[in-house]
């Protein structure tokens, strides 16, 4: 879907249409893709808006012609959605350090909590996961064997039926034993209608526990709810950054795109598969040239 | 939704109202959303089956085999165990194929779901062929004369060949008489062409959506019901084993405008 930019891109840079047509041509093009994956359709229109505005405001240095400018004032305007850029600063800023992780059913919650203690344990961080999942059927036998398989310890409370609990009483005894790193993996829930008390619980977990950072853990095939998704985590326990998953199907993320937009919280990491060491440190930029056409941009960027 | 759908519905909406003449706003307003809801009624039964899974059942040989499949996370295991609830409700028999002998604790899961439902279930050793899982499943269905045999398989990804290959051995092994397509309706555009990749790979009969009471208003459902050229046949609406329900376009078209 996304690849539809790209040939807009390509289309752009080549034709022979009069600018201003082109201009207009390669917004409505950038508009059709972008909501065609899953970017919120306000985001899109405030996007181009934007786009517009500086169009008309500046004027194209001497050293790119005036469509090459067009597309680089593009892809700032992207890589300024997705954080700029700089890439996340994924070490904790102070020690010990409580992670909590949130999210919508099967997103990948659990086994993105394994592969963030993988990572952090191999730089060298002595990690601990907690497990405060009561609901699915053997949430916390998931989380233990991804543990077992990494050497990292599990806290647990098997047939325990309070969440709050188990991760207040996780966290307090992994500090005590002076882990640096904690990861606390949560049910997955949505927060609509039957559900408001599963947001309810998210909430005084958060609150009883007090993470230094919450991650809202993201599926990249998520479609327009994503904005109203994020915006109701962020509401319930400040959503400190964002993890995308299944970055290895198919979909490219622009559901993703508009959480980050509600939460104002940047990608950290981007799951690329179900093994453990399958996660990647999110670049902004190689995301955003990947989204363009990596090599037209780059010859742009590069003329600067 | 997709913009093609969208541009349906507009070009009905369009065909039906220019030109009416209408008289007051009320009868206006109406005009509209009952114009709106034929044209989703439309769209919605477009490929919808009357055809009752629980009679096809009753009339079928025993055991009928059902194999339900999907990309990771969007609820096959959580539906495999509602179906099961509900065709012990309706009196069928049934025993459960545990073939995902991947992700970690899928035993555990489907075993904890098997017990609490009281249902047989035959388990598989991790890192162990899914296909002969199936198979012993189903020898085991045949020996018990058990009616019904649910097949739970790993989550994968179209991009992954390995995987695309294992599910085709596990197809051709089983011999399902249903193949299932689970969709999570919380997806996006990217449903479509998750559909599109198993349509090629091994083909389905049937899409269940999982995940809807996340989303009252549908989201991809109505473009699913459009573009895919099968039926959605079940919906799921929570986590628990009631949970599953017909897909009704009546209802959902409802559903859609409230
Ligand atoms: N292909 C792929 N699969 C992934 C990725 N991350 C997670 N998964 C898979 O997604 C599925 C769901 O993962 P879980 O970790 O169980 O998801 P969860 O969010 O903990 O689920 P709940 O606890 O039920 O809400 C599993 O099959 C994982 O193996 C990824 O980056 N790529
Ligand atoms: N709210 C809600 N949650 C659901 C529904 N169906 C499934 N889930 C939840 O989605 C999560 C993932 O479900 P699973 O059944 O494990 O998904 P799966 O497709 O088997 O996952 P993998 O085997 O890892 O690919 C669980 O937390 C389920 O409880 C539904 O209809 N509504
Ligand atoms: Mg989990
Ligand atoms: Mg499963």
């Amino acid at each position: 879907m996304l690849e539809g930019i790209r040939d807009a891109v390509r289309k752009f840079l080549g034709g022979t249409t009069s600018y201003d047509v082109a201009v207009d041509e390669f917004i409505k093009d950038l508009q059709k893709a972008l909501i065609s994956s899953d970017v919120q359709v306000k985001l899109v229109f405030s996007l181009t808006n934007k786009i517009k505005e500086r169009l008309k405001k500046e004027s194209p240095p001497t050293s790119l012609e005036r469509r090459e400018w067009f597309i680089k004032i593009v892809y700032d305007e992207l890589s300024s959605l997705f954080g700029g850029d700089k890439e996340p600063e994924v070490n904790p800023g102070s020690l010990p350090y409580v992670i909590m992780l949130v999210g919508v059913q099967g997103t990948g919650k659990t086994t993105t909590a394994g592969k963030l203690a993988y990572f952090y344990k191999k730089r060298g961080y002595k990690v601990a996961l907690v497990g405060a999942d009561v609901y699915r059927p053997a949430a916390l036998e998931q989380l233990m064997q991804l543990g077992k398989q990494i050497g990292v310890p599990v806290y647990g409370e098997p047939g325990e039926k309070d969440a709050v609990g188990i991760a207040k009483r996780g966290v307090e005894k992994l500090l005590s034993e002076k882990y640096e790193l904690i990861i606390v993996d949560t049910a997955g829930r949505h927060g609509y209608g039957e559900e408001a008390k599963l947001l309810e619980e998210m909430k005084e977990i958060y609150e009883s526990v007090k993470p230094n950072e919450v991650i809202l853990v993201i599926d990249a095939s998520l479609g327009q709810k994503a904005y109203d998704l994020a915006k109701r985590f962020h509401e319930a326990s400040k959503v400190g950054s964002i993890i995308i998953t299944k970055m290895d199907g198919t979909a490219k993320g622009g559901g993703a795109l508009s959480a980050v937009v509600a939460t104002g919280a940047p990608i950290k990491f981007i799951g690329t598969g179900e093994k453990i060491d399958e996660l990647e440190v999110f670049n902004p930029k190689r995301f955003v040239a990947r989204v363009l056409g990596m090599g037209d941009v780059e010859a742009i960027i590069e003329k600067i | 939704m997709s913009l093609e759908v969208t541009d349906m519905i507009l070009e009905d909406l369009k065909r039906e109202l220019i030109g009416r003449r209408v008289s007051r706003r009320e009868d206006l307003e109406s005009l509209v959303k009952n114009s709106l809801k034929r044209s989703l009624r439309e769209i919605l039964k477009k490929n919808y089956n009357e055809t009752d899974l629980i009679r096809l059942i009753r009339d079928s040989n025993k055991p009928f085999i059902i194999i339900f499949f999907g990309v990771n996370g969007v609820g096959k295991t959580t539906t495999i165990a509602k179906f099961a609830w509900m065709l012990k409700r309706n009196g069928f028999s049934v025993i459960i194929a545990a073939a995902d002998t991947f992700r970690a604790a899928a035993q555990e899961q489907l075993a904890l779901h098997a017990s609490k439902l009281d249902v047989p279930l035959v388990k598989g050793k991790y890192g162990g062929d899914p296909a002969s899982v199936a198979y012993d499943a189903i020898q085991s269905a045949k020996s018990r004369r058990v009616d019904v045999v649910l097949i739970d398989t790993a989550g994968r990804m179209h991009t992954d060949k390995n995987l695309t290959e294992e599910l085709k051995r596990v197809v051709k092994v089983a011999k399902p008489n249903m193949k299932i397509l689970v969709l999570d309706s919380l997806a996006g555009q990217d449903a479509l062409e998750q559909a599109t990749y198993f349509e090629k790979i091994v083909g389905y009969d049937m899409v269940i959506l999982t995940k809807v009471d996340a989303d009252s208003k549908g989201g991809i459902v109505l473009s699913l019901a459009y573009k895919l050229n099968k039926p959605v046949g079940y919906v799921g609406i929570g986590q628990d084993y009631e949970s599953l329900v017909k897909f009704d376009p009546e209802w959902f078209a409802e559903r859609l405008l409230s």
